[in-house]
């Protein structure tokens, strides 16, 4: 036979095998393999894409000097006698006053350059999207999504902008230097540089951060950048297009690994059901190999008849799994629009053949080598039924192992880690195992005298007790995931809001000056509410210990580093604040000499002692003393707190700002509109709407991560499917036996109901004790919370697991229980 | 079809058994003989050493003027796809194509064009023109030997072995099914080998061979 023939050939038997429907589980379980493996390629393809070939854009330039300083005209002079073209930006947070109500928004006030890379993308008033180099004209403002509804803004609207109006002349769909940042959920106003001095928002210990954007040909900017990194300081901090955004990085990389374990998961789960299902396709397909060879096939050419149905197949269902992964993955972007929507580009063409390439990959692993045993069927087969080949032996599970590592290096990047990550679920899907096992062999020991369909369902089970503890480990790990993401969730989010004290305060203003002290307390008592306690603040670097330098580079820890790297709030009183209490050394007297007080969490992080000399800079001012006390710090309180303290006066000459925290209820709302209007440069933080953003962020991911742990239920259910479909003809012999021994219908489907509702019980049971221990060490170790359990989980995932076999396997039962008896057994 | 003193001995359990001792036997062009023999008694392993489906131990056997055993494996498979047809007990149909695609696939093996009209009107002079797109399990038993016979006769073989034909049939059925394959036999002048214990239908054919104690006598035409 030619080689198209045998190519015509192969197509006709995939084409039949398939409305046969032999073929389903083993498409399915591809399916939803590819599907998860390329949705999160699409997804890791995006943010690759979106962190180097966009770098610059993500930049909004080539060099950004970040400073909570204007840049000295020395660098601008510089950067302008190398060529570099210039803008500068600056943010700081503050509140927009619209419509009688306030929000707190982060300003971005930008020269006419911005942006020098990338693109801009803007709704404006007079209709249209816009995209391009394009900034706000002076009198106008743009504003992000979050901030129209927040504010019930229309195009065209008149917002205060602390002393001055501007008009809402555009929605900002896109900038390139935008937030994508998880713990930035504050809304965004964009406006000209021009009109920044008549808002008056620029006091002495405003929050602002300058940014000076440079960009030009890359050896000029790589000259200035060489001259520039020596004559750093105060803060100050490059950022590059080769290191662009780090927390951008940080945060996208993290989220590429954790979609990819569960992509991998749902893989080894997946690869379970194609296992089953291939073994149970090349059992019920050597007596037709044998009829082939009869016909006049030889052992080659049925070989690669199958193995050129089991690729027409794989590249059938990779084809279908990458377009379901490409829905997949742009409904996960749908749901987590707002922190990652319109920064990331579309996906290369990459993506798009790694889904029929996994599928390949994972026939290549589990398909071949039980294929090969096909290659032994000898003709003389259809005489004698112990010709049978056996399955291959050892090659089989090294392969389907030598796959999975191979899919897991692929996804993750590093063969080591793919390693440990590979034993890590090998090893949790073993343990689930082992728990299952148990529960399984503790069946066996129940009462049988209770009902036909107990001891037969029971029986069933028990008989294939390898073939249960694989379809509960794979249905349960899916469903554990899913109550996690739901039930234990909300619990643990409730269980913390409920560990918040009652009359904690709910708002924070920051920004009030000196002047403003005392005004600001009286609107508070004209206002019948109890005058609040304000604190100073400046902000400092901490420069060295023990007269050591403090260099980001000296911790291994990224908070430490963080730290290092960031400036401190400081601020000093004489008496210990409420929520205090000393943990080593002891609190100042009055009139006390310069020293410190340090929390104790952020000295343990940057291994500052008691007695250690620190030395912060202020303005270009060294200040050093001695840590006298370390404190422990109730956080929880949202009280205004301070890692680092001093005694009052030492610091009087540099500008401060001051700070408060005050409980206001919901009647009083209008309060801070007065007080906004009243003082436009103060900022004021609402943090139960800080909590509503958290919780709705929270609740965004989680249901993004939710959909690919569907896929994870999904692979499960295939699973369950592949174990009834390979016991299936085992399992219509028994009920033909029963009916022809005189079992009523009922009878035959109450021992096949009963089984499957052992199984989803056990598989409920399962997933519900997961998710609590999840729960429980998430609640002890990530939200300092005490142990709780919520006693509704455990019924909720037996039903729950009920209900998902029950469905799954009702098929079966119909199959079972339709058939006449004779019909039954003559159709094995 | 000539087989000269083939034998055939198996390993059982350490010792070694003797299926079939020094069997004779020819068969002309339009030639049919019956093999009949208690069960157990090697008929089986006679069709299949004829067949070329298994190797004597011993003796030589050829097909159409070719030693099978000189032949290779992918030789034999030839040999069987271009000029010989198949019939067995238990029918051995493919459960997951339909009975057109069954008749269809020797066709399609073989690489011959109109596969799909040749595998319907086969089906038709086999009386299961209504059956076209049924598959094995919806079909009663009579009905998927008829569908075996039409796989068996669509590529107008030189040499069919049956297998007891009628082993799994009602004697009703049995008779049709013979009928059909007489009918089929003559219309297409091919050599049939057929294995039976059923003394009636092998007096069928023109040869009757028995098989007792694994030795072949030949019997009278």
């Amino acid at each position: 036979m030619t080689f198209w023939g045998r190519c015509l050939l192969a197509w006709r038997f995939t084409r039949r095998e398939l409305v046969a429907g032999e073929l389903t589980v083993l498409g399915l379980a591809l399916l939803v393999a590819v599907a998860a493996m390329s949705s999160v390629a699409f997804f890791s393809d995006r943010v690759e894409r979106a962190l180097t070939d966009h770098a610059s854009q993500l930049l909004a330039a080539d060099l950004v000097l970040n400073s909570p300083e204007p840049a000295p005209a020395a660098i601008r002079a510089e950067a302008q006698r190398r060529g570099l073209t210039q803008a500068e930006n600056i943010s700081f947070p503050s509140m927009v006053f619209a419509n009688g109500q306030a929000a707190l928004a982060t300003y971005k006030a930008v020269t006419d350059r911005y942006p020098l890379r990338g693109e801009v993308s803007v709704r404006l008033a007079e209709g249209g999207v816009r995209s391009g180099a394009l900034h706000p004209l002076p009198g106008t403002a743009w504003a992000d999504a979050r901030l129209i509804s927040r504010l019930k803004l229309k195009l065209g609207d008149a917002l205060e902008v602390g002393n001055t109006r501007l008009t809402l002349a555009g929605e900002i769909l896109r900038e390139p230097d935008g937030t994508l940042d998880l713990y930035n959920f504050v809304p965004r106003l964009m406006f000209n540089r021009a009109d920044l001095a008549a808002t008056g928002l620029v006091q002495p210990g405003s929050r602002l951060r300058w940014r000076l954007m440079l960009a030009g040909d890359s050896a000029a900017v790589a000259g200035f950048r060489v001259w520039l990194e020596p004559q750093l300081n105060n803060g100050m901090r490059l950022e590059s297009v080769e290191e662009a955004r780090p927390e951008i990085r940080t945060a996208l990389e993290r989220a590429r690994r954790f979609l990819g374990l569960t992509a991998m998961l749902t893989v080894a789960l997946a690869a379970a059901a194609v296992g089953m299902a291939v073994r149970r396709y090349l059992a019920r397909h050597w007596q037709p190999v044998a009829v082939l060879r009869c016909l006049g096939l030889s052992a080659n050419e049925v070989w690669g008849l199958f193995a050129g149905l089991f690729l027409l197949l794989g590249l059938l269902a990779g084809g279908l799994g990458t377009l379901a992964g490409y829905a997949l993955q742009s409904g996960l972007m749908q749901l987590a629009q707002q922190w990652v929507g319109g920064l990331l580009p579309a996906p290369g063409r990459l993506p798009w053949l790694s889904g029929p390439l996994s599928a390949l990959v994972l026939l290549l692993g589990l398909a071949l080598p039980p294929l090969l045993s096909l290659r032994r069927v000898p003709p003389l087969a259809v005489l004698r039924d112990e010709l049978r080949p056996s399955p291959s032996g050892r090659l089989t599970p090294l392969a389907a192992v030598a796959a999975l590592l191979a899919l897991t290096a692929w996804q993750v990047g590093d063969l080591t880690l793919a390693g440990w990550l590979f034993g890590g679920l090998a090893g949790f899907l073993a343990a689930v195992g082992l728990v299952a096992f148990v529960a399984v062999w503790l069946m066996r020991r129940l009462p049988t005298g209770v009902g036909v369909g107990w001891r037969f369902g029971i029986a069933n089970m028990a008989r294939r007790p390898w073939l249960a503890v694989i379809q509960i480990v794979a249905l349960s790990v899916g469903l554990m995931a899913l109550l996690t993401l739901t039930v234990v969730r909300g619990d643990l989010i409730a269980a913390w809001q409920r560990s918040v004290p009652a009359d904690a305060p709910n708002k924070f203003a920051i920004n009030v000056q000196p002047a403003q002290i005392e005004p600001f307390r009286s609107a508070f008592v004209g206002h019948a509410l109890p005058a609040p306690e304000l604190a100073p603040m400046v902000r400092a670097r901490l420069s060295a210990i023990n007269d050591r330098p403090v260099r980001p580079s000296s911790y291994a820890s990224e908070r430490a580093q963080h730290l290092a790297e960031r400036e401190f709030n400081l601020s000093w009183r004489a008496s210990l604040p409420s929520g205090n209490r000393v943990s080593a050394g002891q609190w100042w007297g009055a009139r006390a000499a310069p020293q410190f007080s340090v929390e104790q969490g952020l000295a343990e992080t940057l291994g500052i002692r008691l007695g250690d000399t620190l030395t912060f800079t202020l303005g270009g001012t060294p200040y050093s003393a001695r840590v006298t006390s370390l404190r422990k710090v109730s956080w929880d309180s949202f009280r205004v707190n301070f890692f680092v303290v001093a005694p009052p006066a030492w610091f009087a000459d540099q500008p401060a700002s001051y700070i408060t925290s005050f409980r206001l209820a919901p009647a009083d709302e209008d309060f801070i509109n007065q007080l906004v209007a009243q003082f436009p440069n103060v900022t004021v933080i609402d943090v139960s709407a800080i909590l509503a953003e958290v919780r709705a962020m929270v609740d965004q991911l989680s249901r993004a991560i939710e959909a690919l742990f569907v896929l994870a239920l999904a692979a499960g259910v295939l699973v369950l499917w592949a174990a009834l479909a390979s016991t299936r003809d085992e399992r219509l012999f028994d009920v033909g036996l029963m009916r022809a021994l005189g079992a009523s219908r009922r009878q035959v489907r109450s021992v096949v109901l009963a089984e499957l509702m052992w199984l989803g019980a056990l598989t409920g049971l399962m997933a519900a004790l997961g998710a609590t221990a999840i729960g429980a060490i998430a609640a002890v170790k990530l939200f300092n919370l005490p142990l709780f359990v919520n006693p509704w989980l455990l019924p909720l995932g037996v039903i729950s697991g009920m209900l998902v076999v029950g469905l799954a396997g009702w098929p079966l039962v119909r199959r079972v229980t339709r058939s006449a008896p004779a019909a039954v057994l003559r159709a094995l | 079809m000539s087989a000269v003193g083939i034998a055939k001995q198996v390993e059982f359990h350490g010792e070694s058994l003797s299926i079939l001792r020094s069997a004779s036997l020819t068969l002309y062009e339009g030639e049919s003989v019956a093999i009949v023999g208690a069960s157990g008694s090697g008929k089986s392993t006679l069709l299949s050493l004829l067949a070329g489906l298994d190797h004597p131990s011993a003796g030589e056997v050829a097909l159409f003027g070719q030693s099978l055993t000189r032949l290779s494996e992918d030789d034999r498979a030839r040999l069987r796809r271009d000029k010989v047809g198949f019939v067995f007990q238990n029918f051995q149909l493919m459960p997951q194509l339909t009975a057109l695609e069954n008749v269809m696939l020797p066709l399609e093996l073989a690489g011959r064009r109109n596969a799909r009209e040749a595998a319907r009107a086969m089906l038709e002079r086999v009386g299961l023109g209504q059956r076209l797109q049924h598959y094995p399990r919806h079909l009663s038993g009579g009905e998927q030997q008829r569908v075996a016979l039409a796989r068996a006769f669509v590529i107008e073989p030189l040499l069919l072995f049956a297998d007891e034909p009628t082993g799994n049939l009602d004697p009703a059925t049995g008779r049709q099914i013979i009928d059909l394959l007489f009918q089929l036999n003559a219309e297409q002048g091919t050599a049939l080998v057929l294995v039976t214990h059923d003394s009636e239908l092998a007096g069928r054919c023109d040869a009757i061979y028995r098989l007792v104690d694994g030795k072949l006598n030949g019997a009278g035409r």
